[in-house]
């Protein structure tokens, strides 16, 4: 019993950090309808951000300020500069082709992933930047049900997921930016028409989901402790998964999917087999997607004449 | 619209001419050289170039780098000792066979290359063997572990390291007989390094009754919290025969995290002092630790200097890369242009006593090293390799 | 590429007309080469590249050219295939990478020594009609699914399918599919007694299936299967109700990409003679899609052109630091040519850019020698044109990698100016591009590979949408 606590635990800490990157990519396809392939790379910007900040301050052994303020200057400088960085490629890449067919902003997401991934190469070197958590954050120090630990780390991460998407649920849905949000998302010539100005509208959305990436990246390097420049790549690739299994343009979407993801990975691998748990988990995703076409939460997408 | 035209016709004529005065300036220069040398064999200056294919960018950039980096200082130390002017040409695999042939096809259709060091994965060594024997070019690779590699299908391969066979059997009997783990887990990364070693030591195991839990865990994946989760109490030992270091550092943090007790076994691919530190592990490891042979501390500080840490895939790669030097070497002092005939002659009959993988370097007649032997360490407290006698 | 051009139409203003047709082409005298080479027709347009192709080789290919063509025709082949996938139907298969390993894995199972104690060994004529029927099949299987998802779903839907594909052959039954080990020593394409041994049957090879596959697509495009597919791409509701049954439409778009992809997967693993499951991953699937688009989705010559120019630039030309060298300056020229109007302008840049390098050199020089010690890295002609024109410290990496980051500063502040700034600025950032390139990129090739064809992808996507060969449309958001 304490084996299945012990996987819901893993399962949910991941599956937080993957709704925290779904989050951020299904704002930005539901303002602009845009697949972000790049997305993934912004994470991995923020994860190297943080570990650029730990080595500020002294390394990781002998950080020369309170852990807490640490983590805070972590997290606060991850989510500006990525969010700049967003706003910046949003900017450049993706305005000019806004009303292109939308299989070309793929292309141009595809070159911005093999830019950033490279540049990050050639700027921070190829061998893997270890965060070492454990030095800063004892191991120890945690939550100990039985035999079902709960670490530190995790607990911040499960903290902040639930802060993060509960801050931004209330701004979409209670602010004026929130209700501008939604309707570029719904009709973007129409609001445009309302007086809305679109373009403020799309790079905000820009700047919250690539902070929220970076946030997410701070994040899976405090849990993982390394950072490469490939992680980008699959944690792209499952917030793709997670925002459509989700539903995707629904921020609510994008949480379940990935505790969803999160979860299954964690029970497949315990108690299936870990040699098939990406095919199982595959497999499972596709049934979810037959049975809802229009993901969990998603709208029925109803086909104009 | 004319102007531009008249323009850019002006501007690559110009380019049209500053090249070709630079180009027939050094082909003359070259000449020069060449009819100058060939007069005494001791002022004549032996050119050659090496490639190298190493899976630079891609999924395990970090190894292919380390690769090419230890390759660089090779080259750069030989050139400096045997007063040879040998150049580097780098071509970039990332780990797939399909590219690994195209950068092959490079490399053989350029004359100056005689020889090339790697490629890293076992799958890119059956995928060139054809071409690189058919071309007469000797290739090796400090990194290619199977089998299957060595049984006459190649004739121009070679490899510096011991392949899965040695290394399989040894590290298992080792756990067997000295360790005795009722159950234990091993997990395979999905690469055929990991597959091929995993084929050779779960026999072993069974065979000596411990009830193996075989599981299997992408590279890519850096998350190991559900796989550490299914290790039982019973399982004292968990077996990695992994390439990522730093990943097999976060499954050993995930142990102690979930207070489980096993202890890490390790092959080769986990030997890197500044990244795995889990103490109470063991790593089995082709070579001494380059760190602590006397005889490679000017290696190991240079590469220390110029590129950081470094793990176990560098030094196989400087070793290979010697033995090319070293054979472009021995050409040119018997009097002949460096080609890939004669390098390859030259690199059948290598024999070195001493080198910086700590063993004599030569080949037996398939291609493999000659008495490779694998030495074990256990890591202790203060996180440092500690070489366990045999 | 107009399929059908348009004569006087009732109710459209002729030159209105004509004016938005002139903008379906590639500008200046690209367009006007590309309308010459309309009235010809498209059939003998096909002959003549296909001949052109075949006659490569006499000309005179290296080993690693050849060797770059064969890989370029593969993924051609690919994207013709997927044009049928996406470009016609519209429906966006993210994992077509599939099909084309399952040829691939088909032909190895079928020529080598997997199955059985000494293997299946079926001579050409059999296993390649056996393999692509068998794609058809798993083209009709995968795209059921399609019947209830659309757009985004669909997508993730085959991703999976694509993913689960490179799982299965990894890590499923290893001992008959071989596992990370792949299947080796397959037979190479066997027929009546002859073989295809050397590479250079193999490029003939593709060069035919190429030119074949082609001709077949062109004859569908023009039949009620194609144009029914372009009804379902605009407006599936539309088309149902015109009596289409989209659904067959749709699957029948899946089978044919499937039966395409096949084809150049069993050729693939003849050529190669081993199939690994890291052969079948998304990168390639990247390329195929890069291909397709940049080419021109919906066009059949835009999408092998596209893949064409891709592959041999991603492959061939940025693998060799010569040519990535030149290829990065002459980009630089080329964009400078294009998009500087008045060519007083473009004389009065590139005359500052040379002035401005040779000033801050000798500047440089006299505050400090270690500033200047290393020479341009990149070789030949061009490191010794710009020897005493660009900055190379004596420790190139630090500086490079700031200048880098300077470089998009730049490049970035460059778009955001006015007319004048820009030209100003443009002089220091050609400099700056330069410097580098020569401290760190040529240093670097195969990171300098990636990162140029990311830039070649960004900068062409801005520039043409459509894709070389395409068309615009205007995609009904619903």
């Amino acid at each position: 019993m304490s084996f299945f606590f012990q996987e819901l635990v893993n399962g949910i800490t991941t599956g937080a950090l993957y709704s925290l990157i779904a989050l951020g990519f299904s704002m930005v396809y539901g303002v602009l309808k845009l697949l972000n392939f790049a997305h993934g790379d912004l994470y991995m910007v923020g994860a190297y951000i943080g570990f650029f900040v730990i080595q500020f301050f002294g390394g990781a052994a002998k950080v020369s300020i309170p852990v807490p303020l640490l983590l805070v200057i972590m997290f606060v400088l991850a989510a500006g500069l990525v969010g700049g960085l967003g706003v910046t490629i949003e900017r450049f890449a993706y305005r000019p082709l806004r009303d292109a067919p939308r299989i070309a902003p793929l292309i141009t997401a595809i070159g911005i992933s093999f830019f950033l991934e490279s540049a990050a190469l050639l700027l921070f070197g190829a061998q893997y930047r270890v965060y070492n958590t454990s030095e800063f954050i004892s191991l120890s120090s945690g939550i100990r049900i039985g035999s079902v630990t709960i670490d530190s780390v995790q607990i911040l991460v499960l903290a902040m997921g639930l802060v993060l998407m509960t801050g931004l649920r209330m701004l979409v849905n209670r602010t004026k930016l929130g209700k501008q949000m939604r309707a570029v998302a719904g009709d973007r010539e129409a609001a445009e028409m309302l007086g809305i100005n679109v373009n403020f509208t799309i790079a905000a959305t820009f700047f919250l989901g690539s902070a929220l990436a970076g946030v997410a990246g701070v994040m899976a390097g405090l849990l993982f402790n390394q950072v490469t420049n490939t992680i980008g790549f699959i944690a792209g690739l499952k917030a793709f998964t997670a925002a459509v299994v989700g539903g995707i343009g629904s921020i609510p979407g994008a949480m379940l999917g990935g505790l969803l993801i999160g979860l299954a990975e964690s029970f497949v691998t315990g108690y299936i087999s870990s040699t098939y748990s990406n095919l199982i988990v595959f497999g499972l995703l596709i049934v979810v997607m037959l049975v809802r076409p229009s993901g969990l939460l998603g709208q029925v997408q109803l086909q104009k004449v | 619209m004319k102007g531009r035209l008249v323009l850019v016709a002006a501007a690559v004529g110009s380019l049209v001419v500053a090249g070709c005065s630079s180009s027939s300036s050094s082909s003359s220069s070259s000449t020069a050289a060449a009819g100058g040398g060939s007069s005494s064999s001791s002022t004549k200056t032996c050119t050659a170039s090496i490639g190298i294919e190493a899976p630079i960018t891609g999924p395990v950039a970090p190894l292919g780098t380390e690769q090419l980096h230890f390759a660089e200082l090779a080259v750069s130390m030989d050139n400096a000792a045997n007063n040879t002017k040998i150049t580097l040409v780098q071509g970039d695999t990332q780990l797939q066979p399909a590219q690994a042939t195209t950068v092959t096809q490079q490399f053989i259709s350029n004359s100056a290359i005689v020889a090339v060091a790697g490629p890293a994965g076992s799958q890119e060594v059956e995928a060139i063997g054809g071409p690189m024997g058919r071309a007469g070019m000797a290739f090796i690779s400090g990194s290619a572990t199977a089998v299957a590699l060595t049984t006459g299908t190649y004739p121009t391969f070679f490899r510096v390291v011991s392949k899965d066979s040695v290394q399989g059997p040894q590290d298992a009997n080792y756990i067997v007989k000295t360790l005795h783990p009722k159950a234990l887990m091993i997990v395979d990364d999905q690469e055929a390094y990991s597959t091929g070693l995993v084929s050779a030591m779960v026999p072993v195991f069974q065979a000596a009754g411990v009830k193996v839990d075989h599981e299997s865990v992408s590279q890519k994946v850096t998350d190991f919290s559900a796989l550490v989760a299914k290790v039982t109490a019973a399982d004292t030992v968990v077996v990695l025969p992994w390439q990522v270091a730093a990943n097999a550092q976060q499954f050993g943090k995930d142990l102690a995290q979930e207070h489980k007790n096993a202890v890490i076994f390790g092959t080769d691919g986990l030997f890197s002092p500044g990244t795995f530190t889990i103490s109470g592990s063991y790593v089995s490891s082709f070579g001494p630790d380059i760190t602590a042979i006397p005889a490679d501390a000017s290696i190991a500080s240079a590469a220390q200097a110029k590129y950081g840490s470094f793990g176990t895939f560098g030094p196989p790669v400087f070793a290979a890369t010697h033995v090319i030097d070293e054979a472009i070497s021995s050409v040119c002092k018997a009097g002949q242009t460096p080609s890939r005939a004669n390098v390859l002659t030259a690199i059948k009959q290598t024999n070195e006593p001493t080198s910086i993988l700590g063993q004599p370097i030569s080949f037996d007649s398939h291609g493999d090293l000659v008495n490779g032997k694998f030495f074990l360490f256990k890591i202790n407290s203060a996180g440092k390799y500690q070489l366990i006698p045999s | 590429m107009s399929i059908d051009s348009p004569g006087p139409q009732v109710g459209a203003d002729e030159w209105v007309a004509r004016q938005g047709r002139r903008r379906e082409y590639l500008p200046s005298w690209l367009g006007r080469a590309q309308r010459e080479t309309e009235r010809i027709g498209w059939w003998p347009r096909l002959a003549v590249a296909g001949l052109a192709g075949a006659l490569l080789p006499s000309v005179g290919l290296g080993g690693f050219q050849l060797q770059v063509g064969i890989d370029a025709l593969v993924i051609a082949l690919l994207a013709v295939g997927l044009n049928i996938v996406v470009g016609w139907a519209g429906l966006l298969d993210l994992g077509y990478i599939a099909f084309f390993g399952f040829g691939a894995y088909g032909f190895a199972l079928l020529s080598s020594a997997e199955i059985g104690s000494t293997g299946i060994h079926l001579p050409a004529y059999l296993s390649l009609p056996i393999v692509m029927i068998a794609a058809a099949l798993l083209g009709l299987g995968v795209g059921l699914p399609s019947r209830r998802l659309i757009g985004d779903y669909l997508a993730i839907v085959t991703l999976f399918f694509g993913e689960a594909f490179v799982e299965f052959t990894n890590n499923v039954a290893p001992s008959k599919l071989g596992g990370p080990n792949g299947i080796t020593g397959i037979d190479p394409i066997r027929a009546f007694g002859w073989q295809l041994v050397s590479n250079y049957g193999y490029y003939y090879l593709l060069v035919i299936a190429l030119v074949v596959t082609m001709a077949v697509l062109r004859l569908v495009e023009r039949s009620r299967t194609g144009r029914a597919w372009r009804a379902v791409r605009e407006d599936p509701l539309a088309a149902a109700s015109m009596t289409i049954p989209v659904n067959r439409v749709k699957l029948a778009a899946f089978a044919a990409g499937a039966v395409v992809a096949a084809l150049a997967g069993t050729i693939y693993a003849a050529q190669q003679a081993s199939v690994f499951p890291t052969d079948f991953d998304t990168p390639i699937l990247i390329l195929i899609y890069a291909g397709l688009i940049l080419g021109g989705a919906g066009s059949i010559a835009g999408a092998a052109v596209g893949a064409l120019v891709v592959m041999i630039t991603y492959d061939g030309l940025l693998r060799s630091s010569a040519e990535a060298g030149y290829l990065f300056y002459g980009l630089i020229l080329l964009t400078l040519l294009v998009k500087l109007r008045p060519w007083r302008r473009l004389a009065a840049v590139l005359a500052a850019t040379v002035a401005f390098g040779f000033a801050a050199y000798a500047i440089v020089k006299a505050i400090s020698a270690t500033a200047v010690a290393s020479g341009p890295q990149s070789g030949g002609w061009i490191a010794s044109a710009l020897r005493d024109w660009v900055i190379v410290p004596a420790n190139p990496q630090t500086p490079g990698n700031w200048g880098f980051v300077a470089l998009i500063v730049m490049l970035i502040a460059l778009v955001q100016v006015g007319t004048r700034w820009r030209t100003i600025l443009m002089v220091p950032t050609i400099y700056l591009a330069s410097f580098v390139w020569e401290t760190r990129l040529v240093v670097e090739p195969s990171i300098t590979r990636q990162l140029l064809i990311g830039a070649i992808l960004i900068v062409m996507m801005n520039a043409r949408p459509q894709g070389l060969l395409g068309q615009r449309r205007v995609e009904a958001l619903t």
